[in-house]
């Protein structure tokens, strides 16, 4: 078991390095992270709209870094961090889908139902009436832009 | 201080004061000199017969999966008894306090226990059953059996596994710990928002719980993600998915929940931190928290956890009936289907805990679907238990008897699930003890396959078997007070009567108060048969002496290797060619075949690291308890400066040369041959022998 | 016995392990530390969904919401650094594959001053919300908040102490078994956190600051 010869360096999972694969990742990151960004900050696009386009950044800024940074692939030394990935994703959304669904039909029967627009989905509100901010100061809201 | 703290605090010692220690209570201050007593006899027992140095050497010390699993059975053992006192304590005082006319004593005005204390006893009781009890037993097991039934000479980290033994051992501390310092949780084993806010529950109580159940649930992945890897990456040659055995399988189902599920209950107990220590608002009643969002997050945690425990349970009947059926088990690939659907769908019914949070007709549906859906699986493994049987050659020794007394409390608990998991029901009998006697029923399955697990494996890992007559005595006193302990409790939950009441104002129910009573006397005398099962075992174990296949009939991997089971497992790792390898060597007259060359082994040094490092958390969990901060820094930069220093060292084991190895081997088949000798002249009740002779009656019957 | 159907002819089958193969004890390490690091994005998917709960408007309960402090481009300068700096690790990794042990110095060490500047521009983030009064008890959604946030930061903060402890192990003992493995554990730790840090910067920071 123990190699004593080998050369650890020459191990595969040293081996599958690039530099050109790290540089990619890092660049269809930024560059998406950069878009998104951009996006926000000039308000062009309504907030429904922008919340799907930033959601779509992130979710090709992730898989990009995945399999970039991570080396997820179904090659033979990565098969089972691939595997284990795959089955964790599902719990990941199940953690938060499920969770945010029973909590958004909890609200929907237990708040109150004035302030359901802006509840049930906090991305497509409007803040046409100003904001509830008296109580700790904060009656600043520099970015508000609208 | 972060947050205002009620009472009084000092930079030395925190929220510690000699007030904190319970000495009027007519209960602890007996107990406490009782363990104090206990304590010093062992201690001296040890210094008199010099044996300080060979238990560091070989036990606290030790890297040996088998020796760590047998240090979490016997932890797991202890916490038992701990959570056994405690459910006597629960039953004495409602079967006391029934009706206004009952009396009272020690301060109580009526039975013997104030509501704050048996608030304690309560959360006590469930906390450690379900983690302290039930999860170091069956982490145990695994620890011991999985590397050996995969082909392997130890886990896939060695010093990774020592780790956890004590980290869960540091947990076992604190809450035993929490009896004579300071006061326990008292809102039940999972607690509720808001009540564990600073300031509906100022004491220490709800801290003690939530450092008790961090700790546990560090210890568990760490030894969730080794047993992971030690299946994926240790398999002895040959030994593909196809052939693994089934506890192996669902071992591997259980891991999988554990790693995946017990970061949901670091975060919700961190969270509970956050708000306890920092003053957060994450489950307060107002400033914007959601109270029912703790329950949602601990209960993502607590729906896996409870197939975390069950699944190793059914692994365990999986080896045992077929073994005491001298049949393979029916339906490997459904077997081994079904635990990965159970371990996939505890992760979508969560909800099915608090349906009446009032979510809605939606979700309470979906969950209530998803909850009946676990019954598919389920109802396959009990039909491909009983199709092992179903015309087997069955032997009704004791660890069978458990086996088959678990197949029948997954029946009653399965069927109560069943209800429960309609909403309608669910509504009506929420938070009733017929909701506990349904759990009870489920949890007990997991005590009866561990019971039955202890006498099956006994042998293969100190060499000799337990006493036949006993293990059956006290599996049928045990059997008795679970009759007599959750029927009545079923009948009472139908009637209304809710969990948890140190006061029960229904007179009307007091005869079945007074039965379940009798079952919990019932269930002291088992506990007795068990004291005298290990009593008489080990003072006849010359005679009980076992050979390599303990008993005759079995089928995997572990049995090829000698009993007790040499530290580096199997000298020459087998290749496997078969499922049920060893049944297979045996039909073909094979199995006596040994090794013709050993070469020299690598094994991994012992380490006192691991025990250190639990020991620091300990600390760690004692101070934050008590807002001890000088100390809970001291404790955090020691363990991370002794992680660094370990990491600096590394570990290059030692080399076992071939000769040496050929030299304990030698020995060992001597000692086997004498074992094998003396049996023919004394045959072991319980004991099958003619092996070839079941197997060719068994292929007949195909 | 012949009933009995036998894909392996018992008489010529390999029994023991003649071959010796020996195990990957880097891969075995590797392997491992990925279920960790999954399980720890299991504990970030909690905290997600513990935020989503709490990022309603009542739940930041008339007080402050991430709309009202959050900027992006300040923000966005922390992903910069984050990204550079798993990037130069990165680099580093490429220059163990080429035995280089100062092409790997160097990218760790650029990788920790990168990450440090992180940290401090996250540290000055929350003392600027800190000194206007927003703390994680102003309210639930604060909470929920902060704490997402800053349990990333301490993963940045244990990943550095990680990156220093590897340079110094690096310089001692060069190349070995055990530092290779560990090398390889923190790349993928280091890595990992990228990709939390795009979950926390977009869904976060972001949809905080235009919801």
């Amino acid at each position: 078991m123990s190699h004593g010869a080998t050369d650890p360096t020459m191990h595969p999972e040293v081996q599958l390095s690039t530099s050109k694969g790290y540089f990619l990742g890092f660049a269809i990151s930024i560059a998406l992270m950069l878009l998104a960004t951009a996006l926000v900050t000039s308000h062009s696009v309504p907030p429904f709209g922008l919340l799907m386009v930033i959601t779509v950044c992130a979710g090709i800024a992730v898989i990009a870094q995945i399999y970039f940074l991570l080396h997820i692939d179904i090659s033979e030394h990565n098969i089972w961090n691939t595997v284990a990935l795959v089955l964790f994703i599902p719990l990941f959304l199940i953690t938060i889908g499920l969770t945010w669904w029973m909590f958004s039909q909890l609200y929907l029967r237990t708040m109150d139902m004035s302030v359901m627009s802006s509840v049930t989905n906090p991305a497509v509100h409007a803040p046409a009436t100003p904001k509830l901010s008296d109580m700790s100061g904060m009656n600043k809201n520099p970015d508000s832009g609208n | 201080m972060l947050v205002d703290l009620p009472g009084g605090w000092s930079p030395l010692l925190g929220r510690l004061a000699w007030s904190q220690i319970p000495y009027a209570n007519p209960i602890l201050a007996p107990l406490f000199v009782a363990v104090v007593i206990g304590a010093i006899i062992i201690l001296g027992l040890i210094t008199y017969y010099g044996k300080w140095t060979y238990l560091w050497k070989e036990w606290l010390t030790t890297v040996d999966h088998k020796k760590l699993g047998v240090m979490y059975i016997i932890i797991g053992l202890v916490m038992l008894f701990r959570g056994f006192i405690d459910g006597l304590m629960i039953r004495t005082q409602q079967v006391w306090a029934v009706g206004p006319h009952s009396s009272g004593v020690f301060g109580s005005l009526h039975g013997y226990l104030t509501p704050f204390h048996f608030g304690q006893v309560y959360s006590a009781h469930g906390l450690i059953m379900i983690l302290l009890a039930a999860t170091p037993l069956l982490v145990g097991f695994m620890n011991i059996i999985v590397p050996i039934q995969v082909g392997a000479r130890d886990m896939a980290y060695p010093y990774l596994n020592a780790l956890g033994l004590w980290i869960t051992a540091a947990a076992a501390a604190l809450i035993m710990i929490s009896l004579f310092v300071g006061d326990f949780a008292h809102n039940g084993w999972f607690e509720y928002a808001p009540i564990f806010e600073l300031q509906y529950s100022p004491g220490v109580g709800v801290d003690y719980w939530m450092w008790t159940l961090q700790l546990v649930a560090l210890g568990t992945t760490l030894g969730g993600i080794n047993i992971l890897a030690t299946i994926i990456k240790m398999r002895a040659p040959g030994m593909t998915w196809g052939k693994l055995p089934i506890f192996v399988w669902t071992s591997l189902a259980a891991n999988v929940i554990a790693l995946t599920s017990f970061p949901a209950l670091q975060v919700a107990l961190g969270l509970v931190a956050a708000d306890r220590y920092l003053g957060a608002h994450f489950f307060t009643a107002g400033m914007g928290g959601n109270l029912m969002l703790y329950t949602n997050l601990f209960w993502i945690w607590g729906h896996p956890e409870v197939y975390f425990v069950i699944l190793p349970a059914f692994g365990m009947m999986s080896e045992i009936f077929p073994t005491f059926s001298e049949k393979p088990l029916f339906g490997y690939i459904t077997m081994v289907l079904a635990s990965m659907a159970i371990a996939g769908v505890s992760w979508l019914v969560w909800l099915h805990h608090f349906f009446t949070m009032g979510a809605g007709p939606f979700v309470n549906t979906a969950f209530s679907v998803a909850t009946m859906l676990v019954g598919i699986p389920t109802g396959v493994k009990v039909f491909n238990w009983a199709f092992t049987m179903y015309r087997g050659r069955l032997t009704f020794n004791a660890a069978m008897l458990w086996a088959i007394g678990a197949l029948f409390l997954l029946l009653v608990g399965g069927f109560t699930g069943m209800m429960l998991a309609i909403p309608a029901i669910n509504y009506m009998v929420h938070n009733s003890v017929f909701v506990v006697a349904h759990f009870h029923s489920m949890l007990l399955v997991i005590v009866y396959a561990i019971f039955g697990s202890v006498l099956y494996w006994f042998p293969k890992v100190f060499g000799f078997k337990l006493d036949e007559f006993w293990a059956k005595t006290m599996f049928w006193l045990f059997s008795a007070g679970t009759v007599l302990v959750f029927v009545p409790m079923y009948m009472l939950g139908f009637m209304g009567m809710t969990r948890r009441l140190e006061y029960v104002f229904d007179t009307g129910w007091q005869s079945y108060l007074t039965v379940m009573e009798l079952g919990i006397v019932v269930y002291v005398f088992s506990v007795l048969a068990f004291f005298i099962l290990l009593y008489v075992s080990v003072r006849d174990h010359a005679k009980n002496r076992v050979g390599a296949d303990a008993w005759g009939t079995s089928r995997s991997l572990e049995w090829m290797t000698h009993s007790p089971v040499p530290f580096y497992n199997f000298a020459v790792l087998p290749h496997i060619n078969e499922r049920d390898e060893l049944a297979w060597r045996r039909q073909h007259g094979i199995d006596q075949v040994r090794p013709e060359h050993y070469e020299d082994i690598h094994m991994p040094n012992n380490t006192g690291v691991a025990i250190i490092l639990g020991g620091l958390t300990f600390v760690l969990g004692f101070a934050l308890t008590w807002r001890i901060w000088w100390l809970c820094i001291v404790s955090l930069l020691a363990i991370i400066l002794l992680m660094i220093i370990r990491s600096f060292k590394g570990d290059p084991g030692y080399i076992i040369t071939g000769a040496e190895l050929q030299r304990m081997e030698e020995e060992a088949y001597r000692r086997e041959a004498q074992v094998l000798d003396s049996h023919h002249s004394h045959p072991v009740s319980g004991g099958v022998v003619g092996n070839a002779m079941a197997y060719q009656r068994n292929d007949s019957s195909k | 016995m012949s009933a009995h159907a036998s894909t392996v002819d018992p008489k010529k089958a390999e029994l023991w392990d003649i071959h010796h193969h020996s195990h990957d004890v880097i891969s075995t390490r590797t392997l491992g530390y990925f279920l960790y690091l999954l399980s720890d994005g299991m504990l970030f998917a909690t905290l997600f969904a513990a935020y989503g709960v709490l990022s309603y408007q009542h739940s930041y309960f008339g007080g402050p919401t991430p709309a009202e402090f959050v900027k992006p481009w300040y923000t966005f300068g922390q992903t910069i650094a984050l990204f550079l700096s798993v990037l130069a690790y990165g680099f580093g990794m490429n220059a163990l594959k080429h035995k280089s042990k100062s092409g790997l110095i160097n990218g760790m060490l650029a990788a920790f001053v990168l990450g440090v500047i992180f940290l401090v521009l996250d540290i000055h983030d929350m003392s600027h919300l800190y000194s206007m009064g927003i703390t994680l008890a102003s309210s639930g959604g604060m909470s929920a908040f902060m704490v997402l946030t800053q349990v990333h930061a301490t993963h940045i903060f244990f990943g550095l102490i990680w990156i220093l402890v590897m340079i110094a192990q690096v310089m001692t003992k060069g190349f070995t078994e055990e530092t290779v493995g560990r090398l390889l554990t923190l790349r993928m730790f280091w890595h990992l956190q990228a990709v939390i840090w795009v979950f926390v910067y977009i869904f976060v920071y972001l949809w905080g600051y235009i919801s």
